[in-house]
């Protein structure tokens, strides 16, 4: 596969402990292994306390290590409400593929602020959106063997649509060239579910 | 297990690397003896990471106490002969700016170079400072990379230069260095480190100020050197443009949002681009040169406006006639620069329309998702109990750590903060001048950073405050780095545990009680017992950090809490204690037992309501 030519904006958002900047990281390393001009961006500290993590991958030969409003071509969400929050950084008509399974911030939780349906978060985004779809990501991460691997079926949904320039095989190899061993198994089962869940569509 | 990819020996292979990551290999290829550091955020993975491959012998490495110890231990390896490096965080150079300012007048002939992530934006930090200042004010040569594969390049350059003038070097980056990652061409390790012998020279290393008068000398001297050095430096390139006699003079990361703009606009042609990656002296022949050679000149540097001046100076010092331009209501001081906001200024400096697209904007309020402290935190429990006793009738002096996060309802225990162990020195001040009572929270590390020398000053002074001491046995909030108050089997052999009680009864407290900080009843009845007295009183509430515990220690707890009774009492205690565990479940409160961490905190605070049972299963 040869994409240096193709300029790709991604931009990724979840929750503190999700594994976002794993799965950034997985990304980038696949994108320099298929030859993929490649900076990605990331923000640490406050956030692994449970805040909103976010994090970006640039393929094709930008330099700037992050992305504004309205620049990402696409939007992978770990979490639809932090999906949600980041739509604004989708330009209008790219493409937002997003977990379906929700993890209600503090505030929720206690009750004092309400969490806005499922419904409501998919009829928002396909107002900016070309296309989108909703995978619940913990379940087939659970069902994969770990809950984490989540990230990876969201990261396999992907390539399957082809919105980002890699196959499965590659995502397959950097799998098994960048994560620790014990990794491995769910997360190439991973694969297969997410898959299997855009063929089901 | 192989070797770390970070220590291999291929030349010319292409890794994928954190920004700090390549500073790590640059440094290694430089053939770095001694690494020391005070961890801060975005600084730390460099030093993690060298603790992280262990390093094949090729290293000493260590977290120092505080910005000032590792700078002093870093500057003497250097004078020991080791190429040395010490890394921080900006403010952290603040504290290490003593003997930093006094090594640039001695010199360091085994060579050092000083790292200070900055931090534009806060995204982790109290102020947005841009320590390029300190470049010219202790006058260190400063380099400036703007991606992966420079942070690489400018960490061995900077390390060969700084042998090369004897001279400490400044490696400046910000958090998007830091953090981002980008391909990095692996180059040649050393074969063994190279020192450098010390001969004793007093007249030279003790700055008496017969001394410091010549040696204030020797530095200009170097700095002078250094400037040419910067002329010739291939960190500092031009691209240069027919038909135009605009030129743009740019450094730091600001150069990667100014190419993706120039890309993105279709501008390349439209400006001679001058970059500096060796930022500090300014190549002053090169920018001479350039000067003469435009009509308009746009500086476009994000922080500070300190190349906008010198570029002005220059320019009346050499009589150029270019109109510049630099930082306005566009590009400010304030924050962090991007692609687009450099398009706009552009759009604006070139008279041409802007190709921005206005974003879609948020469409309703999304409830917020803060930090928060995690579910069985200790500090928790801590803060719990000093609002119960307390309540609004201290003044809560806070100090910088995880445990910052109590400023968040409900816990509410942070009125004001200033620096690293500025809530025992400050608290004392305040309590002094007010008459008002002050309670005040410090961390273990950062008791160890500088909070022992304001206790020190506050029993010497005949302060009155109370200090509760939050030992969670680790350096939390920057990832679990060692510091003296960890477990002696936690630091393993290299290191020795320091038992805080003991320094603090050395410091001439009497007043000094231990308690677990889990246990709510024994820290309400030791504050109030202590909520009356004069003097300096010390609590030291000890339970392991939560995270810690788990992925290091291995503890958890097979015990989790659930709700037997819905009353009155639960509903206090979700409202003040707030655990991120809880969840309303309809008008219902319960446990969330995959993020419960067995605490048990809650079943002290409402006993009938909360009851333990055993965990189904493990952890997720």
């Amino acid at each position: 596969m040869s994409s240096q030519g193709q300029r790709l904006r991604i931009y990724f958002t979840g929750v503190g402990g999700q594994g976002t900047l794993t799965a950034t990281n997985l990304l980038a390393k696949t994108a320099l292994m298929c030859g993929c001009d490649v900076v990605a961006g990331e923000v640490h500290g406050m956030a692994q306390r449970g805040g909103v993590v976010e994090s970006v991958v640039l393929l094709g030969g930008w330099r700037s290590p992050k992305l504004d409003l309205g620049e990402a071509d696409l939007l992978l969400g770990f979490e639809p409400l932090e999906t949600l929050r980041g739509l604004p950084y989708l330009r209008q008509g790219g493409t937002v593929l997003s977990s379906s399974d929700c993890l209600p911030p503090l505030s929720v939780a206690l009750g004092t602020s309400a969490y806005p349906s499922l419904t409501t978060i998919q009829d928002d985004v396909q107002k900016v959106a070309g296309k989108s779809l909703f995978v619940p990501c913990r379940t087939l991460g659970r069902e994969a063997g770990s809950i984490q691997s989540g990230n990876t079926v969201l990261l396999a949904v992907a390539c399957t649509l082809q919105s980002l320039p890699f196959t499965l095989d590659d995502l397959r190899t950097a799998i098994k060239t960048f994560l620790p061993e014990k990794l491995h198994q769910s997360n190439l089962k991973a694969i297969e579910l997410g898959k299997a869940y855009v063929e089901q569509q | 297990m192989g070797k770390h990819p970070l220590l291999s020996e291929a030349q010319g292979e292409k890794i994928l690397l954190l920004g700090n990551e390549a500073i790590v290999r640059g440094a290694l290829e430089a053939g770095v003896g001694m690494v020391t550091c005070y961890p801060g955020t975005p600084s730390s993975e460099v030093v993690d990471t060298f603790r992280r491959i262990g390093g094949d012998g090729r290293y000493s490495m260590e977290y120092s106490i505080n910005e000032k110890v590792a700078m002093e231990v870093a500057c003497g390896a250097a004078l020991g002969g080791a190429k040395s490096l010490v890394t921080m965080k900006h403010v952290g150079l603040n504290v290490a700016a003593d003997p930093l300012f006094t090594t640039a007048y001695t010199g360091l002939p085994g060579g050092l170079v000083v790292l200070s992530a900055d931090d534009p934006g806060c995204h982790s930090s109290q102020n947005e400072q841009d320590n390029r200042g300190y470049a010219r004010l202790a006058g260190l040569p400063c380099f400036e990379p703007a991606c992966a594969e420079e942070a690489r390049s400018m960490t061995r350059a900077a390390f060969a230069l700084s042998r090369d003038l004897e001279q400490p070097v400044l490696l400046r980056t910000t958090t998007r260095v830091s953090h981002m990652r980008g391909p990095v061409t692996l180059h040649k390790l050393p074969d063994k480190k190279e020192l450098v012998d010390f001969t004793k020279n007093p007249m030279r290393f003790v700055p008496l100020p017969a001394v410091a008068r010549k040696r204030h000398l020797a530095l200009r001297e170097a700095l002078q050197k250094a400037s040419e050095i910067a002329d010739q430096s291939p960190f500092n390139t031009e691209t240069q443009q027919q038909n135009t006699s605009l030129g743009i003079i740019c450094s730091g990361v600001a150069r990667a949002y100014l190419a993706d703009a120039l890309a993105s606009g279709g501008w390349e042609d439209k400006a001679n681009i001058l970059e500096l990656g060796m930022t500090w002296p300014l190549p002053e022949k090169r920018l001479s040169d350039f000067l003469n050679r435009c009509t308009r000149v746009l500086v476009l540097e994000e922080g500070a406006d300190f190349l906008e001046r010198d570029v002005r100076a220059l320019a009346q010092r050499i009589d150029a006639s270019a109109t510049i331009e630099g930082k306005n209501e566009i590009l400010t001081e304030c924050g962090e620069y991007s692609r687009s906001l450099v398009m706009k200024r552009l759009a604006q400096w070139f008279d041409c329309p802007c190709p921005l697209k206005p974003a879609a904007g948020q469409s309703q309020e999304l409830p917020m998702r803060p930090p928060n402290l995690c579910p069985g935190c200790s500090h928790r429990a801590v803060y719990y109990a000093a609002r119960k006793v307390f309540g609004d009738d201290v003044v809560y002096s806070s100090d910088i750590g995880c445990y910052t996060l109590g400023i968040m309802p409900p816990l509410r225990t942070a009125d004001f903060l200033f620096c690293m162990g500025s809530s025992v020195s400050g608290g004392s001040g305040f309590s002094k001048a007010s008459g008002k009572k002050v309670v005040s929270f410090i961390g273990d590390s950062t008791f160890f950073h500088s909070g022992m020398t304001g206790l020190a000053n506050a029993v010497f002074n005949h302060h009155s405050l109370l200090l509760i001491i939050l030992d969670n046995g680790t350096t939390a909030m920057t990832g679990h780095q060692p510091n003296p108050g960890m477990l002696q089997e936690s630091l393993g052999e290299g290191c020795t545990h320091l038992d805080i009680e003991q320094i603090v009864r050395a410091l001439g407290v009497t007043a000094c009680k231990k308690i677990a900080a889990y246990n709510v009843r024994g820290l309400m009845k030791a504050m109030t017992e202590y909520s009356d007295c004069d003097g300096v009183r010390v609590i030291i509430a000890e339970e392991p950090c939560v995270l810690y515990a788990r992925r290091t220690l291995k503890k958890v707890s097979n015990n989790v809490a659930y709700v037997a009774e819905q009353n009155e009492d639960t509903r206090r205690c979700l409202a003040e204690l707030a655990c991120p565990a809880f969840y309303k479940d309809g008008e219902n409160i319960a446990v969330d037992e995959t993020l419960c961490s067995g605490c048990m905190v809650c079943l002290q605070v409402a006993p009938k309501s909360f009851k333990a049972k055993k965990r189904e299963g493990g952890r997720s």
